[in-house]
């Protein structure tokens, strides 16, 4: 196996304040790993940092075996990032958007293969040409879903990528991380999600105040993470 | 690299026609910078045509007066026209403030008349409203409206961090949105354009209508680079709307002012009737050209008799009285030219140093070098006044020639006594001749490109700085 991301060591800081602190973990390729921790706990700040935005105070941040600090423009080419507020613009249509932020990315923005990615987050058809600022949150986050999917990116880093959609569209877009992951992609995805954590990681990351306070990994012929143990762990953590 | 720079730029001018507020006020300033152009060269046109009607008209009466002294030509004078360049359809600049005519008589330099308004209601002064001012004060501010929120939307509506994360460089970033920014405002250049088009054919001087086309694509950039470092800068667009609103209201309204009066102490500039009052002192001391009985022209008198060896003034081969006429003229002109001399340099001096200001207010920078290429600075009045006076003093020299060598000193001195001497003492209008056609024309369009280099110079630094330090700023660009 390849490992895909790594951080070791990893410490952050963020206006003069510690927001990570000694956090260790590697995924390898076609894993997918989930954050968990309450808010401040440091998991959209790992996020950043592997997308070379901030710069570890010490440890390392690695994104395909190079420090993603100093190869910036690497990382990013290689990541598909979604953040946590489907951040897409309001004036353009949901192609519109697509189309923009894919020639950005220097990637291929075919009709077709528009199409079957809003088919996949199962974007209605008529709503497609509308702009995006009459989208309801759970369609423009579907959107940015899809861009994800269109990026072909080898690394995928979903901030919250379920915020605001319906109990349907969270098990089609369980469904869809797991098959990304089959076919090679490897994501790091964050979220308050407990149920939908176990359902979709193969292993989880329980943050608390920057430190790591808890790995979970799926046992081996189960389909999911014993929800039971990483809710007590979580409950324990955050009434702490 | 380029064609996500496109994407970026072209996102944004999608942007802004798909905003109400960014397409109203657009239309509301196209609007304004077609009325303003139209309304200020159709007026222009105007004047350039009556001004030119006038000076031919002017040319005739004085040509087609009848027979008469030739000292009564020299009082009834002449009138000469500032026909405004072409380039004044876009910036009529000194125009309205130093008078468009004067008029031209023997033993006096008159100051340059005011053209009467041609309606109450440029009483009002609505007529200063012209295309220069549109460009110079208010384009700036439909920059500023849709321009305020550029890199600051981008972080409020979270699509920084997306953007970045396709591998958008801050400076990639900051480039695409000022060519966004960059591109409507040079799009506003086109009534300009066709303005500096029309003048091209006009009087053919390509460099400086070009010149005029370069210095308002120099003006905008900079106030684009600046409105687009505030936005980078800032947190809120809120925040950004109003520094800019300060900035604008700094470099359009305060710096201007504050460069007039800095100038006008720097440079104090006495008041008219103290100069006329000096001036008058002096030109007594010349003495009146019309009593050749002052001691002054005694002395001229004795000489004149010494040197062709007569008795009388009346033997003499040349009008002495003719000869005190051309001797005090030149010698008043002397006194004149000289006062004429210090003011205009003067005027120049407190022009410059509210011109150095441009290094504070681009909109000083460019309202100098607009002036300067459109051929109606100060530096181009002092021109008109010079040659006016040139034809002024040549005119009413030419009329003392007459007067000294075709009018008989006996039949100057009888004619109101002697009805046949009086009638000898008419000249015939073949005389009038005198009179040089008057065509004033600005310097060629080279030459006022070159009075323009300070204000270029002013904005390229204006622009270096601010694109120096954006890019510094846009290098840490951060979601």
């Amino acid at each position: 196996m390849t490992t895909i991301l790594s951080a070791q060591a990893l410490s952050v800081a963020r206006s003069g304040q510690q927001v990570l602190r000694d956090v260790s973990f590697d995924i390898e390729q076609g894993e997918v790993h989930a954050l968990l921790g309450g808010n401040g706990a440091g998991k959209s700040t790992t996020l950043l940092t592997f997308l070379g935005f901030l710069s570890p105070a010490s440890g390392s941040a690695q994104v395909q075996g190079r420090e993603a600090c100093d190869n910036i423009a690497a990382a990013r080419q290689a990541i598909a990032y979604l953040p946590e507020s489907a951040s897409l613009y309001g004036h353009l249509n949901a192609y519109e958007n697509l189309r923009y932020f894919l020639s950005l990315a220097k990637a291929e923005a075919h009709q077709p293969a528009l199409d079957t990615a809003l088919e996949r987050v199962a974007l209605q058809a008529d709503a497609r040409e509308m702009r995006m600022q009459t989208y309801s949150k759970g369609m423009r986050q579907k959107v940015a879903i899809a861009l994800a999917i269109l990026r072909e990116a080898p690394i995928l880093l979903l901030d919250e990528p379920t915020s605001g959609l319906d109990p349907a569209a969270i098990d089609e877009f369980n469904r869809l991380v797991r098959d990304l992951a089959e076919n090679g992609r490897t994501i790091l995805l964050v979220t308050h999600d407990v149920y939908g954590a176990c359902h979709v990681a193969d292993r989880i990351h329980l943050l608390h105040k920057g430190e790591l306070v808890g790995t979970f990994d799926r046992p081996a012929g189960m389909n999911r993470i014993d929800t039971e143990a990483v809710h007590a762990a979580f409950a324990t953590h955050s009434s702490a | 690299m380029m064609s996500g720079l496109l994407s970026i730029a072209r996102a944004e001018w999608q942007f802004w026609l798909r905003s109400r507020l960014a397409v109203g006020a657009l239309l509301i300033f196209a609007l304004l910078l077609v009325a303003t152009s139209l309304v200020t060269a159709l007026r222009m046109s105007n004047a350039q045509h009556e001004r030119a009607h006038q000076q031919t008209a002017a040319e005739e009466t004085f040509l087609s007066q009848p027979d008469r002294h030739p000292h009564r030509m020299v009082h009834y004078g002449h009138y000469v026209f500032r026909i405004p360049p072409p380039l004044s359809i876009i910036d009529p600049g000194v125009d309205s403030v130093t008078g468009q005519s004067m008029f031209l008589e023997g033993h006096r330099q008159n100051t340059a008349m005011f053209a009467d308004a041609r309606a109450s209601a440029e009483l009002g002064g609505f007529e200063t409203l012209t295309a220069a001012l549109a460009y110079q004060l208010f384009l700036p501010l439909l920059l500023i409206a849709i321009g305020h929120g550029l890199i600051i939307r981008e972080r409020e509506e979270n699509t920084l961090a997306p953007l970045l994360a396709h591998g958008v460089t801050g400076i990639q970033l900051y480039f695409a949105k000022w060519m966004a920014l960059a591109g409507a405002s040079l799009a506003m250049l086109l009534p300009l354009a066709v303005m500096c088009a029309y003048a091209f054919f006009q009087d053919s001087a390509p460099l400086a209508s070009a010149g005029v086309i370069g210095i308002y694509a120099l003006y905008l950039l900079v106030w684009c680079s600046l409105i687009l470092l505030v936005s980078s800068v800032v947190r809120s667009r809120s925040l950004s709307l109003g520094i800019l609103a300060l900035v604008w209201l700094s470099a359009a309204l305060i710096v201007p002012r504050i460069a007039v009066e800095s100038a006008s102490s720097a440079v104090p500039a006495p008041g008219k009737l103290e100069t006329d009052y000096n001036m008058q002192a002096e030109l007594r001391e010349v003495g009146d050209g019309h009593d050749a009985g002052t001691p002054r022209f005694l002395q001229l008198q004795a000489d004149l008799l010494a040197e062709y060896d007569a008795t009388r003034l009346e033997d003499l081969p040349v009008n002495f009285r003719g000869v005190v006429a051309q001797v005090a003229e030149a010698d008043l002109t002397e006194v004149m030219n000289r006062h004429a001399d210090a003011r205009m340099a003067l005027e120049a001096d407190q022009a410059r140093i509210a011109a150095s200001f441009g290094w504070l207010s681009p909109v000083v920078a460019v309202s100098a070098g607009s002036r300067a290429l459109a051929g109606t600075d100060l530096a181009t009045h002092h021109q008109f006044l010079r040659k006016a006076e040139a034809v002024r003093f040549d005119f009413v020299q030419g009329l003392n020639r007459v007067h000294t060598e075709q009018l008989a000193y006996s039949d100057d001195i009888n004619r109101s006594t002697d009805a046949e001497a009086e009638r000898r003492a008419r000249m015939s209008a073949d005389n009038w001749n005198v009179l040089d056609q008057f065509v004033f024309k600005p310097d060629a369009g080279g030459e006022r490109l070159a009075r323009a280099y300070q204000p270029f110079a002013m904005l390229i630094a204006w622009l270096l700085v601010l694109s120096a330090i954006g890019i510094r700023i846009a290098r840490r660009v951060q979601p």
